[in-house]
């Protein structure tokens, strides 16, 4: 095993880095590599990917690996876990994170169960002990149990790790680039991609999100959703929705959040005609400040939100979205 | 066709979470079993497949005597027959030997066409016996599956979309492979009384853990327990997050009226501005 943290970059549709690449770059460096010894180090899997080294780079890494492979342009799981297992066999790095995004859920355990590691997903802290074991907290139990797992003696020790819990902090460096020449049989490819298309939305992306707007089955009809649409853009939120939003149709399935939906931890969570259940927490409880407009006083979510007002949405979503346009546009 | 499922019970994560007392895991009791959610949806998916195409879906899951219950619900779905892994010791098996085990079990019980799966299971969370299930197999697979577009079977292939960060793919399979379930795929029905009646009576294997060979597929007897763990739980906290709860009501009644509408969006928007400092 040698003493390098690597962190494995994930790409958005359109071929750019995605946020959570540098967060983890960034936690990798304050609380990995002083107990490992070792540089952090980028991993770019892809085709054309190798002038994105600089911006690993700019958040640390000081060695860049590279696999230039056209089987790897778009992701693909086979493609991405054999060029990931050799680099990993090649080179035993101690620890390996990726964002714990579509892609990442996808093949980390594949990896893992290939090069014989140990792996965990969804981490929300990382650290390691003094013996060089890497250890995580992530959620269980729907959110409401957070377990600290230890890894022991298998190698290297992997975690994806959540969107939005760590801060991305630039530290340049001019990192040393390493091409790795992968061979990619094409018979081993056995999931092709045939269609791949990105949703024409100048929202940011729910799971990126540093604030997201809200809205449930309160809102009524997929009409009524404008109202959180409005507010949301004001802000440069992105919208989420309940699951009861979502079976009566109000919104597509990928705006659930929740534990059937996705995980957001955005700074602010504006939640609209949400009751607050044990489900929709486990995807959005861990947002840093959460409000509720509501017109039930029972409503659960008045027992576990930092803010909120009683109210029917349609009178005090109105004024509270004028109020927040006029501030936002004076500063 | 032959469809398998692997199905997993799971603590009903609605009740309040206790950790025991050796601080290390979750008090199971008094829990709720139930079927993973997930799985429901692994379950139906698999039950349509066969109306539509044939053949028989078998339900294979791993774990104590109680999983029994969550077996037969899903024959009473109306899943055919049944392999049960017979273990005791649960409680302090890691993801990894689960998947193996599982696995190995598979590989024994013949060809097969396709495989559901979960996306996790609600308990641990842990997101990662399905893909692994499909690399000890090498097979292929396609996770978080929100549409199965197509299945060919005399092709040998599937078209399943998957929704991704920023938008949607589409993916050709070949055949076998498995498909892990999210949510919102379809829509899991519900045991009917005669169908519960049928789950008795329908073929349900025991394969004892002590069976499996352990050896044959790289585990140890210890790694069904904490000893033979990759990654083991040394603590669970139950986070008490503080929220604030300033709620701004109304004079009379609890629902702000009138006037009151615009002074509580204004110290609403105040309290966000100067206090959490988040707009
Ligand atoms: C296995 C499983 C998984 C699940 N996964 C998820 C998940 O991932 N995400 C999720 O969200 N849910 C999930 N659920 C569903 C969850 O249990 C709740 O049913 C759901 O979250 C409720 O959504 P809601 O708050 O929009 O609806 P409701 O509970 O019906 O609440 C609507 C609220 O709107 C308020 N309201 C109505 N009209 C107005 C108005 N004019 N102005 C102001 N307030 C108004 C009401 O007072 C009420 O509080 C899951 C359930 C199960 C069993
Ligand atoms: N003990 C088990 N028995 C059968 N299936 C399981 C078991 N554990 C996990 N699974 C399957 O793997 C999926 C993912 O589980 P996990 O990786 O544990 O979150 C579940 O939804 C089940 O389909």
């Amino acid at each position: 095993m040698s003493s390098e943290i690597w962190v494995v970059a994930d790409l958005k549709i359109d071929g750019s880095i995605r946020q959570v690449t540098f967060e983890a770059l960034s936690e990798a460096k304050a609380r990995l590599a002083a107990k490992f010894g070792g540089p952090v180090c980028g991993v770019l899997l892809g085709a054309n990917v190798s002038s994105l080294a600089g911006e690993l780079g700019k958040y640390g890494a000081e060695k860049v690996y590279v696999v230039e492979n056209e089987t790897l342009k778009d992701f693909n799981t086979e493609g991405y876990t054999i060029a990931l297992s050799e680099l990993i066999k090649k080179h035993q790095p101690a620890v390996v994170i990726t964002g714990n995004t579509v892609f990442g859920q996808d093949y980390f355990p594949g990896v893992a169960a290939r090069v014989g590691a140990g792996v965990t997903m969804d981490a929300i802290e990382v650290d390691a002990t003094d013996d060089k074991k890497l250890q995580i907290k992530r959620f269980s139990h729907s959110s409401k149990a957070i377990p600290t797992k230890l890894f022991l003696d298998h190698y290297p020790m992997m975690t994806t790790v959540r969107p939005n819990s760590f801060k991305a902090v630039e530290d340049p460096k001019t990192p040393e680039v390493i091409n790795e020449a992968v061979t990619i049989d094409p018979g081993d490819i056995k999931t092709k991609v045939i269609e791949i298309k990105a949703k024409e939305s100048d929202r940011p992306e729910l799971t990126e999100a540093d604030r997201v707007g809200s809205g449930g089955r309160g809102l009524g009809s997929e009409e009524n959703f404008k109202h959180v649409y409005e507010l949301a853009d004001i802000l440069g939120a992105a919208v989420g929705a309940t699951r009861a939003a979502v079976d009566a149709g109000y919104c597509p399935y990928d705006m659930q959040v929740g534990q059937t939906g996705k995980a957001v931890s955005p700074n602010l969570y504006i939640a609209i005609a949400i009751s607050g259940s044990v489900q929709h927490f486990a995807g959005m409880g861990s947002s840093k400040v959460i409000v509720a407009i509501n017109k039930d006083p029972e409503a659960p979510i008045f027992q576990k939100c930092d803010y909120g007002i009683v109210g029917d949405l349609f009178d005090v979503l109105p004024p509270f979205t004028a109020r927040v346009k006029s501030l936002l546009s004076q500063s | 066709m032959k469809i398998l499922v692997v199905v997993s019970q799971t603590q009903d994560t609605e009740a309040k979470i206790k950790v025991s007392s050796s601080g290390d895991s979750v008090d199971t009791g008094g829990m709720k079993w139930i079927m993973n959610p997930y799985d429901e949806f692994a379950v139906e998916e698999a039950i349509q497949t066969k109306e539509k195409h044939g053949g028989e879906v078998v339900i294979v899951s791993m774990g104590p005597a109680r999983v029994v219950e969550t077996i037969r619900q899903a024959l009473a779905m109306g899943a055919d027959s049944a392999i049960h892994i017979a273990d005791d010791s649960f409680a302090d098996i890691d993801s990894f030997a689960v998947g193996k085990v599982i696995a190995s079990e598979i590989k024994k019980s013949g060809e097969f066409d396709i495989i559901f799966t979960g996306m996790k299971i609600i308990d641990e969370e842990s997101g990662q016996v399905g893909v692994q299930i499909a690399e000890e197999l090498g097979i292929p697979h396609v996770s978080l599956v929100s549409k199965v577009v197509e299945i060919d079977p005399a092709a040998k292939k599937a078209v399943c979309q998957k929704e991704i960060d920023g938008g949607h793919m589409v993916v050709e399979v070949q055949l076998p492979c498995l498909i892990t379930c999210p949510d919102a795929m379809n829509e899991p029905r519900y045991a009917s009384l005669p169908g519960i009646m049928k789950a008795k009576k329908k073929p349900l294997k025991e394969v004892p853990v002590a069976d499996i060979g352990l050896e044959e597929i790289g585990l140890t007897a210890d790694s069904l327990g904490k000893a033979g763990a990759r990654v083991k739980t040394v603590e669970i906290k139950v986070p008490e997050i503080q929220r604030k709860l300033k709620i701004i009501k109304g004079q009379d009644e609890p629902m702000v009226k009138g006037a009151e509408v615009e002074s509580a969006a204004e110290e609403l928007v105040k309290l966000l501005r100067e206090e959490a400092k988040v707009i």
